[in-house]
């Protein structure tokens, strides 16, 4: 029995040792510092670590590089160490607090590195980030994570300073979770939207061709873009299912899109009457309208109508706030240490040396 | 920028340089009259560099550390400000001089560069920026001042010179010296992260210059445990006061020069 309590003592001071964190400390500055010289000839491998949460980044990109990428976990195995290093030693200095309250700063650093640390695996974990998230205004578009949630963008505005160069970018953005605002957030440099771990910023922005626009003669001009409706006569109705910039009729009829360039355009379009469908096919511009609507509708394009689309990155990182916590005990620790310093230096406060 | 910076950086410069001369002369003619007047520059040349800082960020309207004249003239600014403190406090004389001629070459490298002040742009047009900047080379002054220390601890072994402090004053100047640079450097830290988060939505960055930050904190936190292993005091300190700078000038300089980085200020 003695023996047993002697090796978990034993043990409990090997994990509280300092002169483990000294050698844990400095085995991970070096690896990392030698295995970070890797990173800048590889940015194949290791230019996409940000836009990607580790956990995801191992499994699609380090693990099909093992030799320049081996040295990452082991770096991760070391400061996992160090972090149950430093919450030994935090708990060994708690069960002290009584006489060694004076050291509150310095713990407040040690239980900061813990937080961050745990908060770090935590989002590399369970979170996820997605960068380029095109959204055309007025849309709900759903995110990956966290799941239900979606964003719409309700307006767009580009700040351009002299010469039209971009200096910033405004969008006014609804979260939504189901039907649902949730948050609301001019998002802008520097302000993004924040809610439960979810951070949306701005990454850039893009013209997208999202209809066209055509006179009826004897009626005015129509937008038409994916999701209007056109009345007829005669109770007919005609709805447009999908827009594309650039398709291509095949031999067989077919209509396949190519890309997002304006190129020939194309509506796909239904026709109903009292809620059957009569018709349903594609309008290419550049053909004429089909035979099913030629003696229905008169049509003529005039231009096309263009979006400003904000391009976001949305990324989900539960363990945000853990590290927060851990950003608000190093601030308070490094504040408390800076100012009892001197105080302690003063009373003859020397700690122990081993 | 404004034209009347020029002059003010050339006495600036100047006033550094006829301090490093008078510590020399102080090393060869050792009368208190002549540290005294070396000292006297020091501070002529501190008051002229932070008239012209506070020149510069009236003008600017922002504290201008956007580009590498303006950080190394503010890195230079700082470990002025440290060895004036050092100074005043512990009274170092003639050992000022090594400092003092490394702020020279801080200055003189950044009298190589355009002084211009840029335009801000949105993502450092935040407090955050300022305060990441302003701790980070607090933090690398104190790591420099930590870096003089140590060299001027093993010259005063090896030569005994009485000159310098004696041993055992250096060994806790150091000492205090990582110990506070790292109380910055973990502020810096802080606020650089939270400023990354609410600009890129993460608060810890791969890029180069983010991964050899945080070898730097994490190289001088491992400092502020050495000393109190007793075969690390001394002169294992000292060594380890001079490798810490060289890791410093790698992430502030070398990633720049040598490397490419897609951290915001390259
Ligand atoms: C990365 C993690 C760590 C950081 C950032 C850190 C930081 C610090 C700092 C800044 C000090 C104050 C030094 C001074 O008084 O000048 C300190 C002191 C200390 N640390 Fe750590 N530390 C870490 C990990 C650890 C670990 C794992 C241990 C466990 C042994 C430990 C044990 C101590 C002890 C015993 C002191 C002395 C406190 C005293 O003055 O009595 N630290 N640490």
């Amino acid at each position: 029995m003695k023996g047993i309590q002697t090796m978990i003592k034993e043990l409990w001071n090997f994990l509280c040792s300092l002169k483990l964190a000294i050698v844990l400390a400095s085995l991970s500055t070096l690896i990392i510092g030698a295995g970070s010289m890797v990173m800048p000839a590889h940015p194949e491998i290791f230019g996409d670590l940000d836009r990607m949460t580790l956990t995801n980044w191992y499994a699609a990109v380090a693990s099909q590089h093992p030799l320049l990428t081996w040295w990452l976990p082991v770096a991760g195995l070391l400061l996992i160490s160090l972090g149950v290093n430093t919450l030994c030693c935090f708990c060994d200095w708690l069960m002290r607090l009584r006489s060694r309250w004076r050291k509150t700063g310095e713990y407040l650093i040690h239980l900061g590195f813990i937080l961050l640390l745990a908060g770090y695996l935590w989002g590399a974990w369970a979170g996820n980030r997605t960068e380029g998230l095109r959204l055309p205004p007025g849309k709900s578009v759903p995110l990956p994570a966290p799941e239900g949630y979606a964003l719409r963008l309700e307006d767009f505005r580009a700040l351009t300073g002299p010469g039209g160069r971009p200096i910033d970018m405004i969008s006014d953005l609804s979260l939504l979770r189901g039907e649902e605002v949730v948050a609301r957030k001019t998002v802008r440099t520097n302000h993004p939207l924040l809610y439960q771990g979810l951070v949306v910023v701005p990454l850039s922005f893009a013209t997208e061709t999202s209809g066209f626009r055509f006179l009826r003669p004897g009626r005015g001009l129509v937008d038409l873009v994916t999701g209007e409706t056109l009345e007829l006569s005669g109770q007919e109705r005609l709805e447009v299912l999908d827009f594309a910039p650039h398709v291509l009729r095949q031999s067989n009829g077919r209509v396949r899109r190519i890309g997002d360039q304006l190129r020939s355009p194309a509506f796909l379009l239904e026709l109903r009457a009292a809620d059957k469908q009569i018709w349903k096919g594609w309008y290419l511009l550049r053909e004429g309208l089909p035979e099913a609507l030629e003696h229905r509708l008169n049509l003529r394009p005039v231009g096309p109508l263009e979006n400003r689309i904000s391009v976001v990155t949305a990324n989900y990182d539960p363990g945000a706030g853990l590290a927060m916590a851990g950003g608000a005990c190093l601030t308070a620790g490094a504040l408390f240490a800076f100012f009892s310093y001197y105080r302690k230096r003063r009373r003859q406060e020397r700690p122990e040396v081993i | 920028m404004p034209q009347s910076d020029i002059p003010l950086l050339w006495s600036a410069l100047g006033a550094n340089a006829l301090a490093v001369l008078f510590y020399l002369l102080h090393v060869q003619i050792r009368r208190p009259a002549i540290w005294r007047f070396a000292f006297a520059l020091v501070l002529t040349g501190f008051a002229v560099q932070t008239l012209t800082l506070a020149l510069r960020w009236f003008a600017a309207g922002y504290l201008p550390v956007t580009n590498l004249f303006s950080t190394l003239f503010f890195f230079s600014w700082c470990l002025a400000a440290t060895y004036v403190y050092f100074e005043l406090r512990y009274r170092l004389h003639a050992s000022g001089l090594f400092v003092m001629l490394v702020n020279l070459v801080l200055l003189a490298a950044a009298l190589q560069r355009d002084p211009a002040i840029p335009a801000l742009v949105p993502a450092l047009d935040t407090p955050l920026f300022t305060l990441h900047i302003v701790f980070s080379f607090l933090g690398y002054a104190l790591f420099t001042m930590a870096f003089s220390l140590g060299v001027l601890y093993l010259v005063r072994r090896v030569t005994g010179s009485a000159l310098i402090p004696d041993l055992s004053k250096l060994r806790r100047l150091n000492e205090e010296a990582i110990f506070l640079g790292f109380i910055f450097f973990t502020l810096c830290m802080v606020f650089g992260s939270l400023w990354a988060y609410l600009a890129w939505g993460y608060w810890f960055s791969w890029n180069i210059k983010g991964v050899w930050s945080f070898i730097v904190w994490l190289f001088y936190a491992g400092m502020c445990h050495a000393k109190f292993v007793r075969r690390w005091q001394g002169t294992g300190y000292a060594l380890l006061s001079i490798a810490g700078f060289g890791v410093v000038l790698f992430t502030y300089l070398g990633i720049g020069l040598l490397l490419r980085s897609n951290h915001p200020l390259g």
